[in-house]
């Protein structure tokens, strides 16, 4: 007998497409768009297998402070290749988003991967945009995937805020920039902008406080019921206390943002961060936080044979632009488009993971595209475990397909607004 | 109802020879053709039920089984190894009289040239119908669907003409008697999923996303006029002198059909067999005007996927032979599942 391996295994799933139950014809007109379409199993589909990330801890204090973003990926990926499984020699392209490190990261990554396990056939490279660097980095592989220029990829994210946030991250602007109205708003800091744009948007201090209040509690009790067990994968690091400078390695397991009681009476009382009169501080605001995400990404058709296990898949993803100073608005663009794009209406989403980088940006979003607050960050968001700026993109892609799974719901939609005007939203079918 | 048993090896394909009114070649694998051997069965009806004439073992599936239209004796199958073997009966040894390894992957049907007799075709899953002559090692022509091809079949009354379906929703049609420029033979090449010809109300166009297609058949009668079937559960009829779309939909079976064979004795009759374990029998109207296509019969005797089956050409005009994996080979009088 001279049969290849995966012969049988071949033969199987050839035949098992003529199974397909989904496989059968649409004869009504029109009937053959929407949620009915978006809900099919093709066998080119670009599923996600394995969507973990790091534990989140406070930037300058948490126990992940001491640990080089590269260090904090290279962990990650380990454990991705630990829990999925997968055969790193097939994984042919890695992205990762990152907004702080110098140079984007390009070397420190393909470090990274090489010192986590992947051989030198697998590419890396490291991309930006923003706070939705993650996403994109998922986008891009299942692009890549999309189009065949590979099989297997990873997206992934990661950011120390702990060692890279601060004014080097942005460098000089020149003169050109400068005296160009538009361009040299996009260097205005994003809490002055939030300031601003919840003034001139009527968000009150009430309502964003609310918000914020509600995401805690709301991240209290899926932490209480671990709810995020299966999304994060503990990292081993050096962590130096800063009391007594002894320096200890510490298995780090759960996100330490997530505080109880907290309330919107007792937000009320925080001295408001970038006006006197203003409504935005640290409590009803994203935290600075370090952290690293992963998303293993491949065709339907290579999940099956592989044996991976198939979360659920990616369907399409938006990305736009708005005015430097309005950024917050992002999503409340980028969501109708990526739904125009999948063809379904804003109710047939069941879960939305939009980026709590500001309540104020987030509780206009909510309001002006009419969301059910019911079906958005249900497990609380970035307001109370943080928001590593690159990683958080791919972060969502793991929470959103796990709550979806667990409750038995099918579609969700995540994004978030992006500094320097821009918004992103992608469209993800659990399984 | 007659039956056989191909113990231990599932049924991929049954056809009666077209010398003998009393032979049947069925191609069988084990373990559902997934992994293992195949067996190539000759069976014999006697007065004492179908008996084993002859059953020669192969190293890999076997996913179909074609009779020389020149030589009595002669069986070709095709291979999940991608080979198509010669066999012949009237020998004692138990291996192939020829051997034609081009395929580099399964092949997934083969038929002998109805007209000219001195070729036959063969389909496979590496994307690349194939003709051969038995005289030669090599195969003569080469013609590439890009596309995982499940049935390749001659036509039965124009010599050089041929087709194909394809996983790709699409139906290709050669014609070897054209010169062999840039588009190598292909005259025609249909998307199965594309409207009907009949609908003309643009509004009420009902519309069928791409399925792969796994069987198809030229009719005996109507030389422009073949069926096709596959996952979508839908049979077409097409007229190739009509390419745009079907000319009727025969819909009935709940899951994919695998096998579909026009009756050598009446212009509109159509058997098929499916994976949802039935065998039906239908009539596509005969393309005159006005009278309907239907389905007329229903057996369901098999108890697993039905994966073959094919008509006696001679005596009385409804008897049919199916396989499937079941480990059954039924020989059928189509005539008693008609309902009128």
């Amino acid at each position: 007998m001279t049969q290849a391996p995966d012969k049988a295994k071949e033969r199987l799933s050839q035949i098992s497409t003529h199974l397909k139950p989904d496989s059968q014809p649409n004869v009504l007109p029109g009937s053959d768009m929407g949620k009915d379409v978006l809900l099919k199993k093709s066998p080119d589909d670009v599923v996600v297998t394995c969507a973990i990330r790091s534990p989140f801890t406070k930037a300058g204090k948490g126990q992940l402070k001491d640990t080089m973003a590269a260090d904090l990926l290279a962990y990650t990926f380990e454990n991705l290749i630990s829990k999925s499984k997968i055969d790193p020699n097939l994984v042919e392209d890695i992205v990762t988003g990152c907004v702080l490190a110098p140079g984007g990261g390009a070397t420190e990554y393909r470090a990274a991967a090489l010192a986590a396990g992947f051989p030198d056939t697998t590419a890396v490279k490291s991309l930006n945009r923003q706070c939705s660097s993650g996403l994109q980095a998922c986008v891009d592989i299942a692009n890549q995937i999309k189009t065949g220029m590979i099989e297997i990829g990873i997206g992934s994210g990661v950011e120390s805020m702990s060692t890279q946030y601060g004014p080097g991250a942005v460098t000089e602007f020149s003169d050109l920039l400068e005296n160009h109205m538009q361009a040299a708003n996009c260097k205005v800091p994003m809490g002055v902008l939030s300031e601003q744009m919840a003034k001139d948007r009527k968000v009150t201090r009430a309502d964003q406080d609310a918000f914020a209040a509600s995401s805690y509690q709301k991240a209290v009790k899926a932490q209480e019921q671990g709810l995020f067990d299966e999304e994060i994968m503990p990292v081993t690091v050096k962590y130096t206390n800063p009391k007594t400078d002894e320096e200890k390695t510490v298995t780090v397991t759960k996100d330490d943002g997530v505080r109880p009681g907290i309330t919107a009476e007792s937000l009320s009382k925080i001295r408001a961060a970038f006006a006197k009169d203003g409504s935005i501080h640290a409590g009803n605001a994203s935290q600075v936080t370090d952290g690293a995400s992963a998303v293993l990404l491949m065709k339907r058709s290579t999940a099956e044979r592989l044996g991976q296990t198939i979360l659920g898949k990616f369907v399409n993803a938006s990305v736009v632009g708005v005015p430097p100073l309005l950024m917050g608005i992002g999503p409340w663009k980028a969501i109708p488009v990526v739904l125009e794009k999948a063809g379904i209406s804003k109710d047939d989403v069941d879960i939305y993971e939009i980026n709590e980088a500001f309540a104020s940006q987030c509780v206009w979003c909510l309001k002006e595209l009419g969301l059910d607050e019911k079906k958005v960050n249900p497990k609380g968001g970035a307001i109370a475990f943080g928001h590593p700026l690159g990683c958080t993109g791919a972060r969502q892609v793991g929470t959103l397909l796990t709550e979806l799974r667990r409750t038995g719901q099918k579609i969700g939609v995540s994004s978030m607004c992006v500094g320097t005007g821009m918004g992103m939203a992608a469209v993800w079918v659990a399984e | 109802m007659l039956e056989f048993r191909t113990q231990g090896f599932q049924g991929y394909a049954v056809k009666y020879s077209p010398f003998f009114d009393n032979r049947l070649a069925v191609a069988a694998s084990a373990n559902y053709g997934l992994v293992g051997n195949g067996r190539l069965y000759v069976l014999e009806l006697t007065a004492n039920g179908i008996q084993c004439l002859k059953w020669y073992p192969t190293q890999d599936a076997l996913y179909d089984v074609a009779h020389s239209e020149v030589h009595s004796n002669h069986l070709l199958t095709s291979s999940g190894d991608g080979s198509l073997r010669l066999y012949d009966v009237s020998l004692a040894p138990e291996f192939p009289i020829a051997t034609f390894q081009e395929h580099s992957r399964e092949a997934f049907s083969c038929s002998w040239n109805l007209t000219s007799k001195a070729t036959f075709a063969s389909s496979s899953w590496d994307g690349n119908v194939k003709i051969w002559n038995p005289e030669r090692q090599q195969s003569l022509l080469t013609l590439p669907t890009h596309s995982c091809t499940y049935s390749t079949q001659w036509n039965p009354h124009t010599d050089g003409l041929l087709s194909a379906v394809c996983s790709d929703s699409h139906l290709r049609v050669w014609d070897l008697r054209t010169p062999a420029s840039a588009n190598n033979h292909l005259i025609l090449q249909i998307p199965i999923h594309s409207a009907p010809n009949t609908i003309n109300n643009a509004r009420l166009q009902p519309t069928f996303p791409p399925s792969e297609a796994l069987t198809h058949d030229w009719n005996k009668y109507r030389s422009e006029v073949l069926a096709t079937a596959g996952v979508d559960r839908i049979i077409r009829t097409f007229d190739i002198r009509q390419p745009k779309g079907p000319v009727q939909l025969l819909q009935g079976h709940t899951y994919a059909v695998r096998k579909v064979a026009w009756s050598p004795h009446l212009p509109d009759l159509l058997l098929s067999a499916s994976y949802d374990m039935t065998c039906r029998v239908w009539s596509d109207g005969g393309g005159a005007p006005g009278k309907p296509a239907a389905e007329l019969g229903n057996m369901g005797r098999h108890t697993e996927f039905a994966t073959g089956v094919d008509w006696c050409m001679f005596g009385n005009e409804g008897w049919a032979a199916t396989c499937g994996w079941d480990e059954r080979v039924c020989v059928w009088d189509v005539r008693a599942f008609m309902s009128g």
